[in-house]
């Protein structure tokens, strides 16, 4: 009984399921439209525009449209260096010579960049500040750079600035100090900075331009030194590798061989100098006598042999003919033919 | 002193080789019977470059300035007529006319190297004056020292090498002979007649008193 009422549930469930919907009918003014050839089905879909619903839809939104102006000056504040830097980059006088606040190097390289710069300062009397910015950025039109400059490196050590562009060295600028300004003119400044420039862009990547900029830069710096008066030839003519090649002998002292064999020198050297020539002499002497030397021998009667009036005298035979036929294997060959 | 023919030893003043009859009417028959005329390098067979054979040319006369009595020849060439290369050497330098050795150094001085390129061997003949100083090892020597260059075809610096090794051995006889002339004339003097020996034999008897012993009765 059980088993009939679920069979019967079962498909009554699947009657109900199976009733389908009605279909769609014809109004009269359509299918007489139809007969005629008026209406085509599906041309509504097919052929007809957007709705006008949705080209109405933009009228909808009236936000006004950005100005010229607006535009270039987001665009501006996109490129610019963020504001927050700005009193890292030139609020004081830097404490290094790296001045990279956004932290466009890394650790290392930043390091070996100071390091670098700090190696000038300590072999150069200019001291080299480089301001680091990233090759998309620029500076804020309210920063007046020379003037900032002036502001920071005006006392103490003569300083070079250089505001770089990292990936884009082009775009670097260089500033000098007041005690350099008037020593060093604009178009010295200016060429220093193309040929650090040029060497940069012949490097692949920017940190490696980034380098060969400070290099560069460092060596044009000495040049400028010395148009500021700062270099005496005298120093120029003793680079540092000769001045700790001159404190060497002082503090070296000589071994005590090398002092002995000095001492044996001085006392016997001229008596070994005339032992040895004599030798030489005599050596050569022997030599040159042995090349005039003539070397004769007696001559006996000897009796001629099997008919031969000037020779009878029979030598080895040596084959060359293969590489493996050795002369010591052939010291006891004997032909084995008589030649008839 | 041997057969270059055969290689077996042949006594002295033999006019014919007692083992095999060779003698140079033999290769005389071959290759002719006159004088060759030939100059102390002839590379007929044309193995030296004109550069090289100005170096042993230059070899050459530096050995025979260091001997005053001797030459040395070196022929390039194939014994087309026959024979193997010991006899080619035996006949070529009784037969040769050097045009470039004066006269008062004969052929008897002379040492011939004689370098065949198609049987690929090389060897060395000398003359009578020379038999009581040089022997077959000596040669020997010589040619092994030479023997790699040969393989290789540099004949001109072999030949350099060899004549440089054959004047280091004879500076050496040289010295010898001039210390003890008697050791190499024993090498080549006349061997005693059958007639002498019996005549010692009989000396040596006489020398020796015969012992008379008393018989006692």
């Amino acid at each position: 009984m059980k088993g009939q009422g679920l069979v019967w549930i079962l498909s009554a469930g699947l009657a109900v399921g199976a009733v389908k919907p009605s279909l769609p009918e014809w109004s009269a003014a359509d299918k007489t439209a139809l007969e005629k050839g008026e209406l085509v089905p599906g041309l509504l879909l097919l052929g007809q525009d957007a709705p006008a619903e949705e080209t109405a839809a933009p009228a909808q939104a009236q936000v006004p449209q950005p100005t010229p102006e607006e535009l270039v000056e987001k665009e501006k504040a996109s490129t610019e260096v963020p504001e927050q830097y700005l009193e890292a980059y030139f609020g004081e006088r830097p404490t290094s010579f790296l001045v990279d606040p956004q932290g466009l190097l890394s650790t290392k390289d930043e390091r070996d960049r100071e390091s670098f710069l700090k190696y000038h300062a300590g072999d150069s009397h200019v001291d080299l500040y480089v301001y680091l910015f990233d090759g998309h950025q620029s500076i804020p039109s309210e920063v007046r750079e020379e003037e900032i400059v002036e502001r920071f490196f005006s006392e103490g050590k003569p300083a070079v600035a250089v505001y770089y562009y990292l990936g884009a060295p082009q775009k670097s600028d260089i500033y000098v100090s007041p005690q350099l300004s008037d020593s060093v003119s604009a178009v010295e400044q200016r060429r220093a900075l193309i040929s650090s420039v040029e060497e940069a862009l012949e490097k692949p990547d920017a940190l490696a331009q980034f380098e060969a900029f400070c290099v560069q830069l460092s060596i044009r710096i000495y040049w400028m030194e010395r148009a500021a008066g700062l270099v005496t030839e005298e120093v120029a003519a003793t680079p540092l590798p000769r001045r700790t090649k001159s404190q060497e002998p002082a503090v070296k002292e000589t071994p005590e061989m090398v002092a002995r064999a000095k001492e044996w020198g001085l006392h016997y050297g001229p008596s070994a100098g005339i032992i040895v020539g004599a030798i030489l002499t005599v050596a050569g002497g022997i030599a040159f006598a042995r090349s005039r030397a003539r070397y004769r021998f007696p001559v006996f009667e000897v009796a001629p042999r099997m008919g031969g009036a000037h020779a009878a005298g029979i030598g080895a035979v040596i084959s060359f003919g293969s590489t493996t036929q050795s002369p010591s294997s052939q010291r006891n060959d004997v032909p084995d033919y008589l030649g008839l | 002193m041997k057969c270059p023919r055969c290689v077996q030893v042949i006594h002295r003043g033999a006019s014919l080789c007692p083992h095999c009859g060779f003698g140079i009417a033999e290769m005389d028959a071959r290759h002719g019977g006159d004088n060759v005329s030939l100059r102390r390098l002839a590379d007929v067979a044309g193995l030296m470059r004109s550069r090289e054979r100005g170096k042993v040319q230059s070899a050459l006369d530096g050995f025979c300035r260091r001997f005053p009595q001797m030459f040395f020849a070196v022929y390039t060439g194939s014994a087309q007529g026959g024979g193997n290369l010991r006899q080619f050497g035996f006949w070529l330098l009784n037969r040769a006319a050097f045009e470039d050795v004066p006269v008062d150094r004969p052929n008897e001085a002379g040492i011939l190297l004689v370098i065949d390129p198609e049987s690929k061997s090389a060897t060395l003949t000398w003359g009578y004056h020379l038999d009581p100083f040089l022997t077959e090892e000596d040669t020997f020597v010589c040619l092994s020292r030479a023997h790699a260059y040969f393989l290789e075809g540099r004949f001109a610096e072999g030949t350099v090498v060899l004549v440089e090794q054959l004047g280091k051995i004879l500076r050496k006889r040289a010295a010898q002979a001039r210390r003890d002339p008697e050791r190499f004339e024993r090498k080549v003097a006349a061997p005693p007649r059958t007639g002498e020996i019996a005549r010692r034999i009989r000396e040596g008897h006489r020398q020796s008193p015969v012992k008379t012993t008393e018989v006692i009765p």
